[in-house]
């Protein structure tokens, strides 16, 4: 054993290459437990990329990743569920014919439904309460019957959001969780993610360019440019390094 | 409100469909309960199909071929052994879904239109077996099959066949309610809605995938052993891509998604197929109407109707 803890989530020296281009180029940063920690740059910075990685949906040309000491480009997609990592979408990728209910049942799948008999079995009670209660955390609780397609889009994302929680993560990783939101629908989401570190102690990892929140909820940034990492620390060390000004020159100043 | 209504609807339409089934065998004619009987193997394989295709999106188009197989398997075994007919059946369904699961190991991989051009390919290449194995098909010349034994009972009409034929479709039809009111159904569903988000919420999209398709297959198997409980002979050129897109027919009509729709597509769908026998040169012109004018006016099907969302927007 190394007398070092192993992190709670790290990147070790990953590189994509698609064709010939280098979407992530030798990244490697650190994750630390119940922290808010965002990954931002410009567009094509590889951001996505890495997330991509990280949540099992691309597998990086090289490199490693690893959570709680545990590689994980080993593990199956659908496996990462029971090892505690939920995932949200870019573009929401909802059962959108299903109830919002049944939406956030299927986050328990993984813990419901070990066994054959199990899966022929019906939700039971405890799985429908606590679906029911993260529906009213996130707002929901007057949509469950609805079939999640019928949700304004604001609302689309919380339910994607409490589908991800009802997996009980350790680690959410969300994929631009504000996109497309209104003001204070951003707030609220600004609310509801720093209750889940503080409280809840989830770690969060998310990929986002709505700055206001960045700077608001994260404990510590990671900046990519050109597939690099280009500088990390808390918001305020982020929001003044030159290089990171200089990044996002041309797209308008970061602001905090 | 709607979900009540629905409810309530459905309770009253298995009632109604219990009384006419009871009612029956009291004064209908042999050729009325034999229809019937075929109406029932016809909702079992739109049963089956719905399962594959209508809860979990994948488009397999093999089902006639696991009927055949569920239809010789019952009756080879009936024909030189007669042993209890609930091992006869099982061995059909236990023989199509295990094809099926081979099947699904290969054809799963795909997606869409691969996945229904495999399938279909499939779906001849069994009809070509059904058709070249003489020794044990009888090839061309189709097979006599003898009439199934239960309980030392030998089952020669459509009367004496007619209550085991109601049992199994019966079982069969709750069968598919609890399968969709299950987390596997739900998992069905999750994977027909979004493969990438089923994944992250940790169903293992193939394994449900070739599991969804090996039930739709085993319950087509059951439908070939309810087959031979009423009739006296098979012929392979029935167990064709016809067969299957007369199934497929009745269950994009009843409404894809939806039990009732399936049951409903194939009644009326069956009886259509039935009046059509003497004119089967307009048949498929007829079908092929049909189908159009549901894709353009009812695309979700009869269900739709029942439930009020006769709309078919589709996010």
């Amino acid at each position: 054993m190394s007398i070092m803890q192993t992190p709670f989530l790290a990147v070790n020296d990953i590189s994509v290459v698609f064709g010939g281009l280098k979407a992530v180029n030798g990244l490697s940063f650190e994750v630390a437990q119940g922290c808010i920690h965002a990954l931002i740059g410009p567009n094509g910075a590889g951001k996505s990329t890495t997330f991509n990685c990280i949540s099992r949906f691309y597998m990086p040309s090289s490199g490693s990743v690893t959570f709680q000491g545990r590689e994980l480009t080993a593990v199956a997609p659908h496996r990462m569920a029971a090892l505690g990592i939920a995932r949200t979408f870019q573009n929401l990728e909802l059962f959108s014919e299903l109830s919002v209910l049944e939406n956030v049942l299927l986050g328990t799948h993984a813990r419901g439904a070990g066994s054959l008999g199990q899966l022929l079995r019906r939700a039971d009670r405890e799985s429908i309460e606590f679906a029911e209660h993260l529906l009213a955390r996130v707002g929901l609780a007057d949509a469950r019957k609805q079939p999640a397609r019928d949700l304004d889009f604001g609302r689309q994302k919380l339910l994607e959001l409490a589908r991800a929680l009802a997996i009980r993560p350790t680690l959410l990783l969300l994929d631009e969780p504000a996109a497309g939101l209104r003001n204070r629908e951003i707030e609220s989401l600004d609310r509801l993610l720093k209750e889940l570190a503080g409280r809840d102690g989830i770690t969060v990892l998310l990929v986002e360019h709505v700055m206001q929140l960045v700077m608001s909820i994260s404990d510590r940034i990671t900046v990519m440019a050109f597939g690099e990492k280009i500088a990390e620390g808390t918001p305020a060390q982020v929001g003044n390094d030159p290089r990171v000004i200089e990044a996002y020159l041309g797209q308008g100043a970061i602001h905090v | 409100m709607s979900r009540a209504a629905t409810f309530s609807s459905d309770r009253v339409m298995l009632a109604l469909l219990a009384l006419v089934l009871a009612v029956l065998p009291f004064g209908a004619s042999g050729y009325v309960l034999y229809v019937v009987n075929l109406l029932m193997v016809f909702a079992v394989l739109a049963l089956g199909m719905h399962l594959v295709i209508g809860e979990t999106g994948q488009f397999a188009l093999s089902h006639a071929a696991f009927f055949g197989i569920g239809i010789y398997t019952t009756g080879l075994i009936n024909n030189h052994w007669q042993p209890p007919f609930v091992l006869s059946i099982l061995a059909g369904a236990v023989l199509a879904a295990a094809v099926g699961w081979v099947i699904g190991l290969l054809a799963l991989r795909m997606r869409d239109i691969y996945l229904a051009l495999a399938t279909f390919a499939f779906g001849e290449a069994m009809q070509w077996v059904f058709l070249n194995w003489e020794s044990v098909t009888n090839g061309s010349n189709g097979m006599r099959m003898r009439p199934a034994a239960i309980g030392g009972l030998q089952l020669v009409s459509d009367l004496q066949a007619y209550p085991f034929v109601v049992v199994i479709a019966a079982f069969m039809l709750w069968l598919t309610v609890a399968i969709a009111r299950s987390r596997l159904g739900s998992a069905f569903r999750a994977v027909r809605e979004s493969d990438v988000a089923a994944m992250a919420m940790g169903v293992n999209t193939r394994g449900v995938k070739i599991f969804a398709f090996v039930l739709s297959a085993a319950f087509a198997g059951v439908a070939g052993g309810m087959y031979t409980l009423f009739a006296s002979f098979i012929h392979p050129e029935s167990l064709g891509f016809q067969t299957t897109v007369l199934v497929l027919t009745m269950v994009v009509v009843g409404g894809l998604g939806s039990v009732r729709g399936a049951v409903a597509g194939a009644i009326i769908f069956g009886l259509v197929s039935e009046l059509l026998r003497q004119a089967p040169s307009y048949q498929e012109i007829i079908y092929g109407g049909i189908l159009m004018l549901f894709m353009m006016f009812l695309p979700k099907g009869l269900a739709s109707m029942f439930t009020g969302r006769a709309k078919g927007e589709k996010s």
